[in-house]
């Protein structure tokens, strides 16, 4: 967003807060929205997902005292909690999240970058521009969902000693000091498949593309598309599981398992989970 | 299958052509990347002079080879072992065949964390090393401290027919075991146990069900009698399980049939392992499931291709000639037995004494320190191959393995290659036919070809094999049997009663991405945290909360675990899915060589084991040793994922929905 851009459409920036109904999908987007489904009851907690992860994006291996100082660089980690309402035991196993950049509709993060670093890409992505970010890390303050990453150092002198560097994926840059990073939803296999499909004068078929963690999951617990096709999968699950992409408070039927984390606050995510499920009488 | 770029490998994936993986991939199948690109990889062969290996030219190794081992030698077959680990398909072979050449029967087979307990209970009663299991089918499976999810035969498979398991109508699982797996983890039950019990409580569950008519008909009189000394109170008492909870899986168990009746390492690593284990399957058999959730897998018309799995055995022979300087020459390869085995063993030491050792390696590891020649060789991804899992779901599968680029390093060789020209130094006529690996397996290969009725020539058969990554073959299954006698449930009365000077069941747990420690020096999988504590780059005690309070233990506390045979000092974790009186330590961790990633990095519990077997197999009992557990006075912070905070604190992340409520049917 330039200055330009900004003071000749004050009007529409400087409303207050998205409101309900404000935005209408098929308005919004023309040819692809992307987003996800997340079944928590078929999720083990494996973390093959978060090295997939690292294996496509270039993830830098920060090591333990780094680590522990929290600049670990996960764009996809598995939460692990316990039941509040254990006893000794944790009897009812353990819930594990898998957690990543939610692209958010209304992302809290796009909104506070002095600089326009991150912003709303024509397919729904939250992007990150990696040449404009000049690391103020107001984004990552105002993520609900912790997701953004912070290069605290240089990590393309010091996370690959060589021969690793010949692993890394020549589609992703390699971040250097000083700048925000996140899961992108493997936009360098969307971009891939975008361009593919254009060439052949088609948009890109339902499951043509699938990020690196949807790719790797063994349970296939994560589900990928484009909800602008009322065909997708991803779509008939949204719309099967009752959640809107543009409504918050979420009204349901109480055996629909769909909604959204920390959806209250607006941020209208891109990421739907479906709900862990026990049996109780076991 | 990987993607490549200019000639380099990027990223593993799953084949989707495999009825195994189905397309997918764990973790470490993720890392063979890193196990390409290690910047500790060994790059040229070395040789010992003095204390130290030097690098040396693949002339000079392969003349060295020649002279210790070659046909003027003089050695004899028995002077020779060759250890390697779990192995199939051609490359093993060609070390049968090597070894036959050399006219020795030395093929020690050792994996530190082998399925030979299981396989020895499946035999005696189904008479096949691994029935078929159909998690799709069962209702409910209960598993007595099988972690299908994490570890064991096939993680990416089992997670596969979990998911299917899971989907409308959702089945059960219910997880019994001493400390919380991954597959506890997402149990809709997870109960705790004694180690060492489990055979107990399935006998008491056992003694619920043939209180009725329906079940007491399907076992012999004598089984019903020895079961019903299984009343709810004597293995309450024994297991530490509620006896309301016996009943109650007994009437769930009645319920929701066709079940499945698990096990896994927790239950088969004690003294008696194979009985405990039996008694889970008796299970099975009263519920009537075996025929339906439990079946034969195919019959694989190769057994020469077949997997050998390895076992404590094996390892035990080869350590006992060492010591008593029967080897003039041992060669190891896919094995680390110095990292792996008990200090009791002295396995290391026995090692020194062979005059002449051979390590075959991607990284000199502890065990090739040891050794007088250490070869460096192919990695998975630059290698031809072809292997066959032991556990095979559909027919069986031959995956073949072929580079996805050149060799990195000019000097590492290939292991077919090696092999062949070690093969060809007693029958260089018999192999002249084939110049390197490739075309020994391409031969080889090619002759399967009648098996699957391809009527394509051997070229095409062979460029579509290597296409599609994989050799289907139709095979007729296994019939399996259903022996039960009262021996094979005879299980101890006492089991497992506690030792005043090692108050602790001492639980090695194999970590998913870890196993055996073999894959410790890659930084991802170090830096992905552990699904169950999210703890990184490190070893931990896992300890439940309720005795580390009463011990005055707190996260990060260095405790001093000791058993009969050692000492580690590892900081306390509280953890509460486990057992109040056992305490878990992570296998894979303590190296002290292997690359920049793993050495230095925690300790390794393998070292304090106690010599304590499993009775039937010789198997080292993994959960039978006892431990004291004494506070340092030091402590240093637990470098985890989590936060603080180990639970929701009353937010809608995870949510949980009953399953009466939830309508599985209806979704998508
Ligand atoms: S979508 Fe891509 S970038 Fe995002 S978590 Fe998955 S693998 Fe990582
Ligand atoms: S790979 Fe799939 S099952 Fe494993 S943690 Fe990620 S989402 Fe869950």
């Amino acid at each position: 967003m330039s200055i330009t851009n900004l003071l000749n459409n004050w009007s529409f920036y400087r409303q207050k807060r998205p409101y309900q109904g404000q935005y209408d999908l098929n308005r919004q987007y023309s040819e692809y929205k992307w987003a996800m489904a997340l079944d928590l009851d078929i999720c083990t907690g494996c973390n093959a997902c978060t090295t997939a992860c690292y294996a496509e994006n270039n993830l830098p291996v920060v090591g333990k005292k780094r680590f522990n100082q929290g600049h670990v660089m996960h764009w996809i980690r598995i939460e692990r909690y316990w039941d509040e309402n254990m006893g000794e035991f944790p009897e009812q196993g353990a819930s594990f999240l898998p957690m990543m950049c939610q692209q958010c509709e209304e992302a809290p993060c796009e909104t506070v970058c002095p600089v326009g670093a991150t912003s709303h890409t024509n397919d729904g992505l939250n992007s990150q521009n990696y040449h404009r970010c000049v690391g103020s890390r107001y984004c990552s303050v105002n993520c609900p969902y912790k997701v953004r990453y912070f290069n605290f150092w240089n990590y393309p002198s010091t996370a690959w000693p060589a021969p690793l560097p010949d692993q890394l994926n020549p589609d992703v840059t390699v971040r250097t000091k000083g700048i925000m990073e996140k899961c992108t939803f493997c936009v360098q296999r969307l971009n891939e498949a975008k361009s593919r499909a254009r060439t052949e004068y088609r948009l890109v078929r339902d499951g043509e593309v699938v990020p690196a963690c949807v790719q790797a999951c063994p349970t296939s617990a994560i589900t990928f598309g484009n909800i602008v096709d009322p065909k997708s999968k991803v779509a008939m699950m949204w719309k099967n599981q009752q959640v809107d992409l543009y409504k918050d408070m979420q009204e349901k039927d109480n055996s629909v398992r769909g909604y959204r984390i920390l959806e209250d606050l607006r941020p209208f995510p891109s990421v739907m989970y479906l709900e862990r499920v026990r049996d109780m009488e076991a | 299958m990987g993607r490549v770029r200019e000639g380099r490998v990027l990223k593993m994936e799953g084949n989707p052509e495999s009825k195994i993986s189905g397309g997918k991939i764990c973790g470490l199948g993720q890392a063979a990347v890193q196990v390409q690109y290690n910047p500790d990889r060994l790059t040229q062969p070395m040789m010992r002079v003095g204390d130290s290996l030097q690098p040396v030219s693949w002339d000079k190794a392969m003349a060295l080879l020649e002279e210790k081992t070659g046909p003027k030698s003089g050695i004899n077959g028995n002077e020779f072992a060759f250890m390697t680990g779990a192995m199939s398909g051609h490359l093993k072979v060609l070390v049968q065949n090597y070894l036959d050449s050399l006219g020795s029967k030395n093929h020690f087979v050792y994996e530190a964390l082998s399925p030979a307990v299981s396989f020895a209970a499946n035999k005696q009663i189904y008479g096949v090393d691994m029935p078929r299991l159909h998690f799709d089918k069962a209702k409910l499976i209960l598993s007595f401290g099988s972690d299908f999810l994490g570890t064991g035969a096939s993680p990416v498979h089992f997670a596969k027919e979990y998911a299917k398991f899971r989907k409308a109508p959702r089945g059960t699982l219910i997880q019994i075991e001493p400390k919380m797996t991954m597959t506890g983890a997402n149990a809709d039950r997870w109960i705790p146990i004694i180690p060492g019990t489990e055979g107990v409580l399935a006998l008491g569950v056992a003694n619920q069900l043939l209180k009725h008519d329906d079940f007491s008909k399907t076992v012999p009189a004598d089984i019903v009698n020895l079961v019903g000394k299984y009343d709810l109170d004597t293995v309450s008492s024994i297991t530490s399980v509620r006896s309301d909870l016996i009943g109650h899986l007994a009437g769930l168990l009645w319920e929701k049939s066709p079940s499945l009746v698990i096990s896994g390492a927790s239950v088969e690593g004690h003294v008696h392992g194979v009985q405990n284990a039996a008694a889970i399957q008796i299970l099975n058999r009263i519920l009537g499931n075996v025929g339906k959730t439990v079946d034969g897998q195919a019959q694989s018309p190769f057994p020469q291709l077949a997997p050998a799995t390895g076992s404590f055995a094996s390892l035990k022979a080869m350590n006992d000639g060492m010591g008593a300087g029967t080897y003039k020459a041992v060669f190891i390869y896919g094995a680390n037995p110095v990292f792996t085995t008990p200090s009791f063993m002295g396995f290391r030491d026995n090692l020194r004494k062979v005059p002449f050792k051979v390590a075959f390696v991607n990284a000199v590891d502890e065990t090739a320190e040891e050794c007088d020649l250490v070869l460096p060789i192919y990695t998975a991804v630059e290698d031809f191959g072809s292997h066959v899992a032991w556990y095979q779901p559909e027919g069986v599968e031959i995956t073949m393995q072929q580079p996805l680029m050149d060799k990195l390093y000019s000097d590492t060789r290939s292991m077919g290659d090696i092999m062949l020209d070690l093969v060809k130094q007693r029958r260089a006529d018999e192999y002249k036919a084939w110049p390197n690996f490739f075309s020994y397996l391409k031969t080889a290969v090619t002759n399967i070809k009648p098996a699957v009725k391809y009527t394509d020539t051997d070229e095409h058969f062979w460029y579509d094999t290597l296409s599609h990554g994989v050799i289907h073959v139709d095979a007729p299954q296994q019939q399996i049997a259903e022996n039960f006698s009262t021996e094979m449930l005879d299980l101890p009365t006492t089991v497992n009663s506690p030792d005043p000077k090692f108050p602790f069941y001492l639980i090695p747990s194999e970590r998913h991405y870890f196993r055996d420690g073999r894959h410790a020096n890659c930084g991802w999988l170090q830096e992905s945290p552990d699904p169950l504590t999210t703890v990184v780059w490190d070893s931990w005690a896992e300890i439940h909360p309720k005795t580390a309070a009463s011990m005055g233990i707190h996260e990060g506390d260095y405790l001093e675990v000791s058993s009969q045979n050692g000492t580690i000092k590892v900081k306390a974790y509280l953890f509460p899915g486990i057992h109040p009186d056992a305490i878990s330590i992570p296998l894979g961790q303590g190296h002290e060589s292997l690359g920049r990633f793993a050495k230095g990095v925690g300790v390794n519990p393998f070292k304090i084991l106690n010599p304590v077997f499993e009775k039937n197999t010789g198997e080292l009992a993994m959960f039978g040793t006892r431990v004291s557990v004494k506070r340092t006075g030091q402590s240093e912070i637990v470098v985890k994922d989590e936060g603080p905070v180990s639970t929701q604190m009353g937010r809608k992340l995870v949510v949980t929905l009953p399953a009466d409520v939830a309508q599985l049917s209806k979704e998508i």
